[in-house]
Order: structure tokens, then sequence, then C-alpha cells
């Protein structure tokens, strides 16, 4: 029993951080019909961001906030800068310069920052131990489920009940009959990016707490992830997007727990990659559909 | 193009490249230093994979990240059967599969390492070939990181992280460029391939691909084979070069740096490809030495990065676009187009009228004298019902159209006319209704299986080929003609663009023409697949009352010459009354009036259903 | 109020209007109409700033909006009603509602909201229904219920009776009646010319893109264009039948 919260917790713990992500890219692919590959970038910003301060003498009250505001920003300049161009481009294009965007970001850290790691300090608490009904957990992962449980609530809240969360999801649906209603198109684009910056800002905030170091190539790991889950999630569907997630982070724990012995357990990646491809040859619009027929 | 003919410009274009390329790394290298060989070599593998890239990708219009994964088996499969007994003895003690006692020459190795990843290449290519899209480009992702986790873990096997050494080192120059000249023949052959034009064309349309009868998933697929063998001969290689390999040489990274090449120059040639791969080789390296004289560490991804991004944002279809050495090579337009036997081609123009039957003839249409149909078939309609959620588009509606006859299909806007035509072609299942051509039923016929039945179409939205000239438009179907239904007549690709008035404009990319000739080249398309039936939805819309006139000659010429039958939506009811034999008038998902021109404009279902009731009910 | 001068407009690669020029005095109800591919959708996506015109003006209350965002259209009271109606299915009536009040404070949109409810009963009934589920006639009520929270002064509607069973298109032209009485102008597309053009003012007849007519809408109605442009010409109907 013991085993099995602590593997049930340990897999919820990483598939929060992966639906996070996955979020955020489900996000903006319902306003623009982008895969973000370099989404996760966000995160190698906050590292730095994160680093930047700490060397300062900056304790993590000022870290988190700070990571995730420079998150956001990011975000949004990310949509300024290039996204904004092709946002009538093929999706080949757009995907490409997503692509393009994540290799330039890892170039940039190395060449302007450093290609070594950064290490610093995580919150002093991160990895005490807590007892609850005689399980024992860590309190960094309490931390984290809490954390992303309110952040989805508040998710959850601003697309259903507030006007721009209600714009979002009618141009994610119809994007000139939003326009049609008032909508600014602008508005809607910079605000989904904005918010997936939020997403991302702490889901960094979560991971960095754990792992607090910075390096270049700190997005590539979680992006995969993320691009997977919020596809089998299906693109633009928000609750699969975090079912999408949390599978993925289940399925990896409990995979590598469970598998036979020897060279299976070692390749328990590949067999979460070689299911998800399964997936799409069976179902290659993901498990919650979201697009409407094609007009012939 | 005959087959020979194909090879041969493909062997010349080659040969011009190789030239140039030889010449270059001459001047290159004669200015001295290992390090200058060196890069040459380099250029050449990176050459090698990115032509096999350009054969999918290019081709198919797919992304993959995946072909890494493939030079990666290749290289690990050739490491493992090459590297000497003793040496694998202490290095992989327990290599299974009784791998640890062989020994391989290079040849030997080499094949091995192909045939490697042409097996595990198939059968991932399947997944890939079904999926298409976007799911297609994360499936050769999956498999990047599947083959990237197995070498990493499977330790008995690869020794891991670490990578294998102790390779010989027995690639020379001779081998290098032997391969560059392989892949640009084989780059080039495929590209002008009956299979590669297939290919091509799913990735110009999809839709409209099926509707000439091409398959999407067998072109996908034997372009992704071609394209992993042609990589993987490039990963042997390579190993042989350096003497190691490890997973760090197959990274994401590094697949950018490929995929730079490959678009930078343009995607769709092998041109595009070559010239890439240069530039990016060459700004690589000054990059490199850049940084190394100012101490800046990775400025070459940087590089790399800035324009593959500078690319997308500002020429996505790369430096050169679709400008391709090959095209400038002289074609025999004299051939005919299509290689047919003989004895085909003398029946290929239209023969005295021979009625089908008593009662036909005797019918009261006035249409002329039609060519002999190859199939004697009715096509017909009966009872579909399709429903789209709570909304009935199509409430047992029903169309019958004889061979050689026009019939006009009509009805206010939402009637479910384009509906009806998508039932029929297969690209919209009905919940009840049947489908038939003749005794063929073709009712949950896939599109490109209706197409290949008999069936040609055009699109009310225009659905061309964009990218190639208005002549290969009109090939391709005729290629898939000649392929997928043999039994026809061979189509004459000359005269049918100089029925449809566009043997000036024949060398155009479709995507420039006006207006009114993209219609007509749909329809010289559509003819070409030499159909039994022709159905067009909507063939004037947009066009001026001119030219809606002689679309009405083209229509019906093109029909004779076919002796075909015709089914044609339109809202301009000048153009169908003066092209139909029948009509028949939908309203509301269901047939509500249809016989002669004249008597449906005086039918008053008719008249209320497009001009409406006032208030009082009275039309 | 509004004035369209002289418009020439493309959809993809047609050139779907050529040079039309009209306008629509305050509280006229003003019909277009005219057989399909005549270019009336496209000339009403291009007022209401869904595309600029490639050549030519639109003004609203004299001031030149060609090519302006439709929000900017919304927010100085010109809304459009489009073809196909484009509700939000996956949002309920209630939200459909709210989004389309976006350019109002919260307080108007709140009372927009009740005036909705109360004018459209129908609407009252589904109120958190996804609007995915709406029949025909209920979905072209809340595509209008739309258009009218953005407290619009002109409407613009895309063929509102289009796959309406007849007893939901005495539906629809009751509202236009009323609409009108109520003060707003209209501009509509309609495939039931005969109908409309007795509702309307005055009529517009569109032939492949270019103005082929205009009137008061009763003797439009019994134009003799009408009947030709959209069932073909007598002169057209013989050549089929002699050749």
């Amino acid at each position: 029993m013991n085993t099995f919260v602590q593997t049930l917790v340990d897999g919820i713990g990483r598939g929060s951080t992966y639906a996070l992500l996955a979020l955020g890219i489900s996000l903006i692919f319902g306003v623009m019909h982008l895969v973000n590959f370099a989404h996760a970038e966000l995160i190698t910003v906050g590292a730095y961001v994160a680093y930047f301060l700490s060397t300062r003498g900056l304790g993590w009250w000022a870290l988190a906030p700070a990571i995730v505001v420079s998150a956001v920003l990011a975000s949004m300049l990310t949509e300024r800068v290039a996204f904004r161009w092709v946002r009538t481009a093929s999706p080949f294009t757009m995907l490409l310069t997503s692509f393009a965007l994540e290799r330039l970001s890892h170039a940039l850290w190395q060449v302007f920052v450093s290609p070594t790691k950064q290490s610093f300090d995580g919150p002093s608490w991160a990895f005490d131990t807590v007892s609850l009904g005689g399980i024992r957990f860590e309190v960094h992962d309490l931390v984290t489920i809490g954390t992303t449980a309110v952040v989805l609530a508040l998710t959850a809240f601003v697309f259903r009940r507030t006007l721009f969360g209600l714009s979002v999801r009618a141009a994610s649906e119809d994007f000139d009959a939003a326009r049609l209603m008032g909508v600014r198109a602008n508005r809607v684009i910079v605000g989904a990016f904005a918010f997936a910056g939020f997403l991302a800002g702490v889901a960094a905030v979560l991971t960095l707490m754990r792992s607090p170091s910075a390096e270049p190539t700190l997005g590539a790991d979680p992006l995969i992830k993320a691009v997977v889950a919020a596809i089998i999630g299906g693109l633009g569907s928000f609750s699969g997007a975090v079912v999408g997630g949390l599978a993925l982070g289940l399925a990896e724990v409990v995979l590598r727990g469970y598998l036979p012995e020897g060279v299976f357990e070692r390749l328990t990646d590949a067999f979460v990659f070689v299911l998800i491809a399964l997936l799409f040859i069976a179902r290659p619009q993901g498990l919650f559909t979201v697009r409407s027929a094609e007009r012939v | 193009m005959t087959v020979a003919v194909r090879v041969g410009r493909s062997v010349v274009a080659s040969a011009v490249w190789l030239g140039l390329l030889a010449v270059a790394a001459t001047i290159y290298t004669s200015g001295g230093g290992a390090a200058r060989d060196l890069l040459v070599q380099e250029l050449l593998v990176n050459l090698v994979v990115v032509l096999g890239l350009q054969i999918f990708i290019g081709n198919t219009g797919i992304l993959s990240f995946g072909h890494l994964a493939f030079v990666q088996l290749a290289a690990y499969g050739v490491a493992l059967v090459m590297i000497p007994v003793a040496a694998k003895a202490t290095a992989l003690p327990d290599l299974p599969l009784g791998l640890g006692d062989v020994e391989l020459g290079s040849l030997s190795a080499t094949v091995i390492g192909i045939v490697v990843a042409v097996a595990v290449g198939a059968v991932v290519g399947v997944a890939v070939a079904r999926a298409g899209g976007l799911a297609a480009t994360m499936i050769t992702l999956a498999a990047l990181f599947v083959v990237d986790q197995v070498v990493k873990n499977w330790t008995e096997l690869t020794k891991g992280a670490g990578g294998l050494s102790g390779i010989p080192r027995l690639t020379t120059n001779t081998w290098l460029w032997l391969a560059a000249a392989v892949a640009l023949i084989v780059a080039h052959a495929f590209r002008e391939s009956r299979i590669g034009r297939f290919a091509v064309a799913t990735r110009e349309d999809e839709i409209a691909a099926s509707a000439v009868g091409i398959d999407l998933f067998w072109p996908r697929w034997i372009a992704w084979v071609v394209s992993i063998a042609v990589v993987a001969l490039a990963g042997a290689l390579r190993v042989q070069m350096i003497g190691s390999t490890n997973p760090k040489q197959y990274t994401l990274d590094v697949g950018v740096l490929l995929l730079a090449m490959l678009v930078a120059g343009g995607m769709r040639t092998v041109t595009g490809a070559v010239v890439g791969t240069v530039v990016i080789n060459v700004g690589n390296e000054i990059f490199r030495q850049l940084g190394d004289h100012y101490e800046i560490e990775r400025l070459p991804e940087l590089f790399l990065g800035g324009v593959l991004l500078l690319v997308m944002l500002v020429r996505p279809g790369g430096l050169l676009g679709d400008a391709d050495l090959a095209g400038w090579l002289p074609r025999r337009t004299a051939a005919p187009a299509v290689r047919r036997d003989a004895a085909a081609t003398a029946t290929s123009r239209p023969t005295p009228p021979v009625p089908v039957d008593a009662e036909r003839a005797a019918a009261e249409t006035e249409s002329t004298a039609v060519a002999a149909p190859v199939d004697e078939g009715v096509l017909t309609a009966t009872d579909v019902v399709v429903r789209f959620g709570g909304y009935k588009a199509l409430d047992g509606a029903r169309v019958r159209v004889r061979p050689g006859e026009i019939v006009g299909l009509i009805g206010p806007n939402g009637a479910g006319k384009t509906t009806l035509f998508n039932v029929v072609t297969g690209l919209v299942a009905a919940q009840a209704g049947v489908v038939k051509l003749g005794h063929d039923d073709l009712t949950a016929s896939p599109p490109h299986m209706v197409a290949r039945g008999g069936l040609a179409r055009t699109f009310q939205n225009l659905r061309l080929f964009p990218t190639l000239s208005v002549r290969e438009n009109v090939e391709l179907a005729a290629t898939s003609a000649a392929r997928f239904r043999p039994d026809v007549a061979a189509p004459d690709v000359a005269q049918l663009l100089a029925d449809g008035g566009l043997a000036a404009v024949a060398e155009r990319r479709a995507s420039t023409l006006d207006y009114g000739s993209q219609r007509r080249l749909e329809l010289a398309r559509a003819a070409a697949l030499r159909p039994a039936f022709l159905l067009l939805d909507e063939p004037t819309s947009g066009m001026s009352d001119r030219e809606s006139a002689a679309m009405v000659d083209q229509v019906r010429a093109t029909a004779r010459n076919l002796g075909a039958g015709v089914l044609v939506i339109d809202h301009d009811l000048g153009f169908i009354t003066r092209i139909s034999d029948h009509i028949v008038v939908l309203a509301e998902g269901k047939v509500i009036a249809e016989g002669r021109p004249d008597a449906i404009r005086q039918d008053p279902a008719v008249v209320a259903a497009y001009l409406g009731r006032d208030a009082a009910g009275v039309s | 109020m509004l004035r369209i001068e002289d418009v020439t407009a493309r959809y993809g690669a047609v050139v779907a209007v050529h040079g039309v020029t009209l306008h629509v005095d305050a509280g006229e109800l003003v019909a277009l109409v005219g057989p399909n591919g005549a270019g009336k959708t496209t000339l009403l996506n291009t007022v209401a700033g869904l595309m600029a015109p490639a050549r030519g003006h639109v003004y609203f209350d004299g001031r030149d909006v060609s090519g302006a965002e439709p929000a900017r259209l919304v927010r100085a009271g010109l809304v459009l009603v489009p073809e196909h109606r484009r509700i939000f299915r996956d949002l309920s009536v209630a939200e459909n509602l709210q989004l389309a009040g976006v350019t109002a404070s919260a307080r108007d949109r709140a009372l927009r909201l009740d005036v909705a409810k109360e004018h459209f009963p129908v609407l009252a009934r589904r109120w958190t229904t996804a609007a995915g589920f709406l029949s025909g006639g209920e979905a072209q009520q809340l595509a209008i219920a739309r258009a009218l929270m953005a407290d619009p002064r002109l409407v613009l509607l895309d063929e509102p009776t289009l796959g309406l069973a007849p007893a939901l298109v005495d539906v629809v032209f009751d509202l236009l009646a009323d609409l009108r009485r109520r003060g707003y102008t209209l501009l509509v597309v309609e495939q039931n010319a005969r109908r409309v053009l007795q509702l309307a003012d005055r009529g517009y007849l569109l032939r492949t893109g270019r103005l082929a007519a205009e009137g008061p809408g009763p003797e439009l109605a019994a134009h003799e264009d009408l009947f030709g442009t959209y069932l073909g010409d007598a002169a057209e109907a013989e050549t089929a039948d002699g050749a």
C-alpha cells in the first residue's frame, strides 16, 4: 500500500509539470494552430533568472514570482518577435519556426551565458519529509500537487468565467466569428501566450524547486513530454492536456516500477513512446476530439 | 517520359552537381591541410543524409525528425559486425545474438547496416504513412527517442552512452564521392518517378490527389523507405570514416543542422538540397572558426538556429524556391505523354455512336453523338441520407446519370448538393443509401478507389496542385489513369491542354494562373483520368457571363471526347439550362423536381424554392 | 449611415465584387438579392471588416472604415450576422451572448443579457445548453440575439433563413420586421428574394459581382430582371432547346 501511494504521488507529481506545460501548448494551438516547440524554453528562462537572482542573495520568496513573471514576458516576446510573422503560414512552416526558436534559444544561452550547468540553492524545506496517515511524503511532492491543483482550478475559472477566457475559447473554435463579435485578434493571441507563459512559469518553479540548476538545454526533455501529452489529449482540449500530462507522468513511474527485470526496465521511456506512437496510429486526433470537419 | 529518359536525366543532373562539387572541393583542398580534407568529407556525408531527407520530407511535405534514428541504427549495425572479435571480447563481453564472433569486411558490413535500418524503418514507415500530417511527425519523433533510449540503455549490445569505437576506418574519398553520386541519382530519379510524382501530389493537396486516384499510403511509404536506405548509407559510411559512434552524434541538435540544410536551399528540389547543404556547411565552418578566433563557444549553433528561423519567417520556400537544375534539361515532348502499347492508342479517338439501348435512343435527351463509353454502366445514387450531428443534410436524395448524358443538379443554398457529390465521391459517409456505377457498388469506397472506378470530380473551392506546372497537374492525372485504369484509352495530355486553352501557359505554375484558367485546368485534370463520369462542383463560380458561356463549350467538348456522363452543380442557371440534358432540383436534402430545363424553369415548386414565396405563400 | 462606393473585393483568386456602389439610410431595411455566386457574402464580409476592399471605400456615419478591423466596427455600431450563423457550438447560449457583449461594460452587458432573455424566450429556455445542440431555428435566433448584444445601429444579415423550414422562415421574417420597428437599420442578404423585397424599403440586385438593378422593394420584386437573373434568361433557355 505504501509503495502504491508513493508511486501514485510520484507519478502525479511528475505528471503535474507535464500537465501544466501541455495545457500551455494546447492553449496556443487552439488560437493559432501552432505546436509550439519553443514552449518549454520558458523553463530555461525561469531557471536563469532564478540563478541570477540567487547569486544576488535573494531567497525563494522572491525567486518564485520572478520566475513566473519572466516566463510570461518571455512568452509574449516570442509571439511578438517570431510567431506573429507566421500566423497565416502552413503548419509545416509554423512547426519549423517554433523548432528553430527552440534551438536558437539553446544557442543563445550557450553563447551569451554559459554552456555549463549553474546550480543554485533550492528552498530549504523541499526535501523534508512529512508523515500523513503513516505514509512518508516529501514536501516538494505535496507542494507540487497542491500548487498544480490550485493553478488548474484558477485556469478553469479564467476560461469558464472570465470574458478573456470566453474570448480564447471562442477564438479557438472559430477565429473569424470571434472577430465579428468584437474580439480583438491580437489581444486574444497575446493573452493566450501570456497565460501559457504563466502556466510554464509555475511548472518551472515546481521543477526548479526540486532540482535548482540552470543550463541551456533544460527545456528539451520536458518539452517532448509536454508536446506528447498535449497531443495524446487532443490538441486544443484543456481537459485532454491535463489528462494527457497526468497519464504520462503516471505511465512513466508505473512502467518503471512494474516492468520485468533486466533490459526492459531501463527502456521505460522507449516503451512510453512506442505506446504513444500506437495511439497516434489508432487515433490520430488524440483522446479528446476538438476538431471539426474540413470544408471541401 | 519513358523510364530510360527519366534515368538519363537523373544521371545528367547528378553528374553536373557532382562535377561542380568536385571542382569546388579540389580548389578548396588544394590549399592544403588535413582539416580541409575532413571538411569536404563531412560535407559529402551530410549531403547524402540531406538528400535522403529531401526524398521524404521534400516530396511528401511531412516533417520528419526521426531519420537520424536510422542513421544511428545503420552505424551501430556496421560497428557491431566490423569491430574486431578481440576488441569486442573486452569491450562488449555480453553481446547477444552471437555478434561477438562476427567480423565482416567493409562492404558486407555496410550492406548489413543498411538492411537493419531499412527493416526497422519499413515497419515504422507503415505508421508514418498511414498517419500523415502532424501525427506522422510525432511518430518520427517517437522513433528518434525510442532508438536513442534503446541505444543508451541496452548496454550489453551498445555499450550505452559511451558508444562504440575501434571500427576500422576504411572509408576513402572514393567511397564518399560514389555515395554522393548514388544519393544524387536516387534523389533525382525518385522525384521524377511515377511514385515520386504521386508523393508530390499528396504533398500539394491530399484531397485532390485522392480525387485523381492516388492512394495516400503507398507513395508516402515508399518515399520513406527509400529515404531511410539513403540516410542509412550515410550512417554506415560515416562510422567507417571516424571510427566511432555514440548517441551524441544523433541527437535532435544534429537534426537541426540537417533540417537547416534541407530547407535553406528549398526542400522541394534536389537543387535546393544541394545548395542548402553547401551553404550551411560553409557557413557553419565559418562560424566555427569565428568562434575559435574570438573564443566564443557554440557560435555555429547560433548561426544555425538563426538561419533556420530567418528562412522560415522570411522565405519559407527556401532561397531557391522551386528552381531546379533538372528542370532545365530538355524534355522530349515529341514522345507520347504516357507510355502505352500501340493497340490501346489506336482506340483513343471517338468512334461513331452506338446506342446503348433502344430506350435511351428514343429518350428525350438531345445530346450529340457520343463515343462508345468504356464502362457501360449508369451512375446512380439512391435514397441517400446524411446527418451532420442533428442536422439532416440529405433526406433520401437520389440522382441518376446515364453515359453520355449531362445532368444538372440545382437547388437553393444549403440544399445538400455538394454533400451529395461528396457522398458519391467517397469523401462523406452516408448514413443510408447506395451509390452504384453500373454493377459496381461504390457506396463505402474511399475517394481514390472511386476515382479509379471511373469518377472524376472538380471542387467548389478549386483544388489544384499549386506549385506544380499546369502540364504537371494534368500529367499526374494521366499517369494515375495509366496505372490504375489500364482498360481505358490513354489520355493525350497535349490535346487536353489545347482543348482547355492552356497550351500557352503549360509550363507556368498553376497558382499563377488567372481564375478562369485555373477552373479550366481543374476540368482538364479531371478529364485526364479518362473517367466514365465527370462530377463538376460549381465550375462557373466567380466567372463572368462570357467565361461561363465558354465553359459550356468546354464541358460539352470534354464530355463528348471522353464519352462520359456529367453531373454538374452550379448556381448560374443560365449555364445549367444551356448545358444540361436533364435537371434535378434539390431542396432541403430532397429532390423536389426533375425534368427538361425548360420545364424546370416553369415548375412552381422550383420557382418558389429559388425566389421564395411572399408572406401569403404566393410565389 | 452606410455608404459603399465603387467597392471591388476578392474572394481567394476570384474578383467577387466589381465596383459596387450602394447606400443604407438610418431606419431603413435594405435588401440585397441575387443568385449564388453573385458576390453578396463577399460584399458583406468586406463591409464588416473581415477583409479589406481591393478598391473603393466603405463609409459608416461619414467616416472611412475601409479595411478596419471588425472589432472597431462593432464598437462603432456595425455588426454582421454571418452566413451559416457561425455560433460557437462548444459554448452555451449564455456564453455566446456574453461574448458578443465583449465591447460593452459589465453592467451594460448584464442589462442587455436580460433584454435578450426577454425578447428571445426560446433562448431563455435553453440558456445553459451548449449552442451545438440547438436546432436550426434556435441557432438563427441566437445569431441575431448575439448581434444585438453589441447594441448596434446597423445590422448586416447574411442569409438568415438559410436551411430553415418554412415555418421558421416566418419567424425570422417577423423578427426582421420587429427589429425595424424597434429602430435598427438593416441590410439583409436573402435567398428568399420575393419575400424580403416585399418587406424592404429598398433593394439591390447583384449579378456576377455587379449591380444589375435597384429600387423600392416591391417594385424590384416585380422587376423583369429578377426572374431572369435567378432562373436564366429566356433567350438562353431557347438556345438549349435548339442546340
